[in-house]
């Protein structure tokens, strides 16, 4: 019954992965490229962030077309939206590679780095690519544990983002070096939220399994129940 | 036994002395006046089960709406509410439908009063052929309500946003409207004799969708001062009107029979968004097998 709605939901659905795959290959480039200063695969990061919101747009454009001509109501409705958020996060995942990606060309100009910052990056950004792909899995499998678990990876990452921020800060040396630094503490903000998104999409996994939107984590009341 | 008047106090939804409702919404308001409680209802043709096991309340001042396949005892459970049921040879409706706390099947029950409380508007328009201000003074006519009869024909007419339309030809053949102009008029015709409800059977079944939507934005605003229940088989009409909304199912037994359920019953928006039961979900989503 409802083929129709049913493949065009599918659809959505390997449209969005995919968008998720992009983000991932844009994460792990801009990593490489701030690791070995590697000015091209930086301009490739970029330049690939069109692609990425050509899908983007792409799949807002299907998920109004599936509302106006479906409509879809319970777990459909609800599956329609989660995409369009997490379209939407996935989107804004790029642009932080973007943002990396840019950095590391002008970062290279001004220092020649520091080892251990660099090396916190390659873990942080491990973390950020493990916690997308679980995001992404999760939404896939309508796995509420998985999506849950984004909660403790999410730390792990923010831990790692406080001991970066923490060596940039003892760093000594003259402007270029507090430049560097400067720039480097943006790059590791970049990460955590990259983590932080991977986390929101963990919340649209859960609304689409409980029909009930809640924060996973809210700044403000920290101490919320779970 | 008189019906009570429309004005009652507001009661808990559990004086209506129910042990058990078959469903009971889990994100009702708690306290809301109860119209009809109704418990473990069965309705029986010629013997044959048509619907079974019913227990819900229809709150005042809301729309609830009924869906469900056809076959699934819908139209068989509102005419339970103004006992039209009764005009069907072979029809036993056993259980308890309570009006405000008081039975509606009792035997010194006038099932002519109870209609006169609870109207009920048809799936096709079925004005009488007479003219357009007949056709509304006919009810008031019957039952003695000639006290200004006009007034009370263009109060009809204007809460049916008729008015407008027919003011300059109220002597003219009612079969001369348009169907959705003849359907607002079989609402008129109702709510002339003053009902606390209005019991509505597919009402739009058989209209155009500008007809469709004049008939939902009349039921918006008619349920500030009336108590309205209507059985669509258009689910999106029942999500854009309903406060409350039952779907009904189809149990089939070992030889076949084919029996009315009520499978569940919520708020509008929990039955769209998030349904408790499997079988709504399959149904609301379109995937019913």
């Amino acid at each position: 019954m409802r083929i129709e709605l049913q493949e065009e939901l599918d659809q959505l659905n390997a449209h969005l992965q995919e968008e998720g795959e992009y983000v991932l290959r844009a994460l792990r480039g801009a990593l490489n490229a701030l690791r070995v200063g590697d000015a091209e695969l930086a301009d490739e990061v970029i330049a690939f962030d069109d692609e990425v919101d050509r899908r983007a747009a792409e799949i807002e454009r299907q998920v109004e077309l599936l509302i106006a001509r479906q409509t879809p109501v319970a777990t459909d409705l609800r599956q329609a939206l989660a995409v369009l958020h997490i379209n939407i996060h996935l989107e804004r995942m790029a642009d932080l590679c973007v943002n990396i990606a840019k950095i590391s060309k002008t970062a290279r100009a001004i220092h020649e780095g520091s080892p251990s910052v660099i090396e916190g990056f390659e873990e942080m950004g491990s973390r950020a690519e493990e916690m997308t792909r679980t995001a992404l899995d999760s939404f896939a499998h309508r796995d509420l544990g998985a999506a849950e678990s984004l909660v403790a990876l999410d730390e792990l990452i923010d831990n790692g983002n406080r001991r970066v921020v923490g060596q940039l800060a003892a760093l000594e040396g003259d402007q270029h070096t507090r430049e560097w630094a400067l720039l480097m503490i943006v790059v590791s903000r970049c990460l955590e939220r990259i983590g932080d998104n991977a986390v929101d999409i963990g919340e649209q996994t859960a609304y689409l399994v409980t029909g009930d939107f809640r924060e996973f984590e809210d700044a403000s009341h920290p101490s919320a129940d779970r | 036994m008189t019906m009570p008047q429309t004005e009652t106090q507001p009661v808990k939804i559990a004086s209506v002395g129910m042990d058990t409702l078959a469903a009971t919404p889990s994100s009702a308001p708690e306290f809301r006046e109860v119209v009809f409680g109704v418990d473990n209802l069965r309705v029986s043709y010629s013997g044959k089960p048509a619907l079974k096991d019913v227990g819900m309340e229809v709150y005042k001042n809301a729309i609830t709406a009924f869906i469900g396949p056809s076959g699934c005892g819908k139209s068989t459970f509102i005419r339970c509410f103004n006992r039209t049921n009764d005009l069907i040879l072979g029809a036993k409706v056993e259980g308890q439908v309570l009006y405000h706390g008081q039975d509606l099947y009792a035997p010194d029950v006038d099932p002519v009063e109870v209609r006169k409380l609870i109207g009920m508007v048809f799936q096709k328009p079925n004005p009488f052929p007479k003219s357009i201000y007949d056709n509304v003074a006919f009810g008031p006519r019957v039952i003695g309500m000639k006290d200004s009869l006009n007034e009370r024909v263009e109060r009809a007419l204007r809460h049916a946003a008729l008015w407008d339309e027919v003011k300059d030809r109220l002597k003219d053949n009612a079969y001369g409207l348009s169907g959705g102009q003849q359907q607002r008029l079989c609402i008129a015709r109702c709510l002339a004799v003053d009902p606390e409800v209005i019991l509505m059977d597919e009402p739009c079944s058989a209209l155009d969708p500008i007809s469709t939507s004049a008939i939902e934005d009349l039921m918006h605003d008619l349920k500030c001062e009336y108590t309205i229940v209507i059985v669509t088989h258009n689910m999106q009409q029942a999500a854009r009107v309903a406060d409350m909304t039952a779907f009904f199912g189809v149990e089939v037994d070992d030889k076949g029979h084919r029996t009315g359920i009520l499978i569940e019953y919520d708020t509008t928006q929990r039955i769209f968004t998030n349904p408790t039961d499997k079988r709504t979900e399959g149904y609301v989503t379109g995937r019913f097998g």
